[in-house]
């Protein structure tokens, strides 16, 4: 052994304080929880709450969208912990996402047949279609960027795929931030532009992964 | 004859639940198993192997937390340590020996496929070394019998009670206490 590396051992050695016990869990936690709250404030402050929030919130269609995002953050999150540990293997569970996406296209068929033909692109395209998907990326981006934070601390070491795994939370959590401001309320709105948006935000994770995560 | 696994997993147990010099015993464990590891991969770079080596130690310290108790801590060792081969090389600061090349390529499995090979020469080199060279010739190298007698100089015969021998005995260490 060369004498700088048992140097080297001797002062980590001297340096050991066991970490507490779900370090990782509560590290991305901490983070993922302030960046969430950040989210929440810039959607108030630059968007703000729908007008009809209090009526919307005893309908069913504010709670199909935060269905929708609460189970894509949830799939997301446990993939996204999973990848901060060396030596984790590739994320299978990420399937579980089927289900919520087939969920709301079984609503979306729904809706369709119970909708005239000439109606359809209403149903689809709602008012708001055309920034949805941006303002959710905006609103995924403190999320992400607290994940990423919080995943350089720890060790990844598969970058591309843990950014994608921390977008996708962020996405998910971004969304039901923005359910408090979107007035939509079909769920074919939903399947298209909410998983647009969540998907520019897991791309954007994918992008930023290998270049803020390295250690 | 115990595996790496073995020996090392107690020792991170107990450093995780607050024992320092099982930690430092660790730490003394692993600096000449990374040594190893990056030795084989880089051609002749020392200094490099070392500069890894003494990395890999910083990261597993500092990024200790990341260690789930529930799963082998050597896939977790050799997981950082693959990462910072390859952070290495694509830093472009080194050469991958060709032996090395087909192991990192070969993706996540080849850490435990590493251990797995030490920890086989570690336990033919208990052998007497007549077994142990029948056991490496046919069983790891992939020779007929025919040409493991051949290479060794003894007859066929030989060789086949040499590999029975050694298997038996290998077999009565790993079941004993």
């Amino acid at each position: 052994m060369t004498t700088s590396t048992e140097q080297l051992i001797d002062r980590l050695a001297a340096g050991f304080s066991p970490p507490p016990p779900h370090a990782v869990e509560r590290g991305v936690a901490f983070w993922l929880a302030g960046g969430t709250l950040l989210s929440l404030l810039l959607m108030l402050v630059s968007l703000g709450p729908r007008a009809d929030l209090a009526a919307a919130l005893h309908g069913t269609a504010i709670w199909m969208k935060a269905g929708y995002a609460a189970a894509v953050a949830a799939v997301a999150v446990v993939a996204a912990t999973a990848l901060t540990r060396p030596d984790a293997p590739a994320p299978r569970r990420l399937w579980w996402l089927a289900l919520p996406v087939l969920a709301i296209a079984a609503l979306a068929i729904a809706e369709l047949t119970r909708t005239p033909r000439e109606s359809w692109l209403d149903l689809w395209l709602g008012k708001t279609w055309r920034v949805c998907p941006a303002l959710l990326l905006m609103l995924s981006i403190p999320i992400l960027l607290a994940l990423l934070r919080a995943g350089r601390q720890l060790a990844p070491t598969r970058l591309r795929t843990a950014g994608a795994a921390f977008g996708l939370t962020a996405g998910g959590l971004a969304t039901l931030v923005y359910c408090l401001h979107c007035p939509e309320s079909t769920a074919c709105f939903v399947l298209t532009w909410y998983s647009l948006g969540i998907g520019l935000s897991s791309l954007a994770g994918a992008i930023l992964g290998p270049r803020l995560l390295r250690w | 004859m115990q595996s790496h696994e073995e020996r090392l997993r107690p020792l991170m147990l107990a450093a995780l639940s607050g024992d320092a010099t099982a930690y430092h015993q660790l730490l003394r464990a692993l600096a000449p198993l990374l040594r190893g590891y990056f030795r084989r991969r880089l051609s002749g770079a020392d200094e490099d192997v070392e500069d890894l080596v003494q990395e890999t130690l910083t990261s597993i310290h500092s990024r200790r937390m990341t260690y789930d108790p529930a799963r082998p801590l050597t896939a977790w060792v050799f997981a950082m340590a693959r990462y910072k081969l390859i952070d290495l090389l694509r830093r472009g600061e080194a050469t991958l020996s060709f032996d090395g090349m087909e192991e990192v390529l070969a993706g996540a499995d080849f850490e435990s496929a590493t251990v797995a090979k030490m920890d086989v020469e570690t336990l033919l080199a208990s052998l007497p070394a007549k077994q142990a060279r029948a056991i490496r010739d046919t069983k790891i190298e992939g020779l007929s019998v025919a040409e493991a007698a051949a290479r060794g100089g003894i007859s066929v015969a030989d060789v086949k009670v040499s590999v029975h021998r050694g298997l038996q005995q290998l077999g009565r260490r790993l079941r004993g206490p």
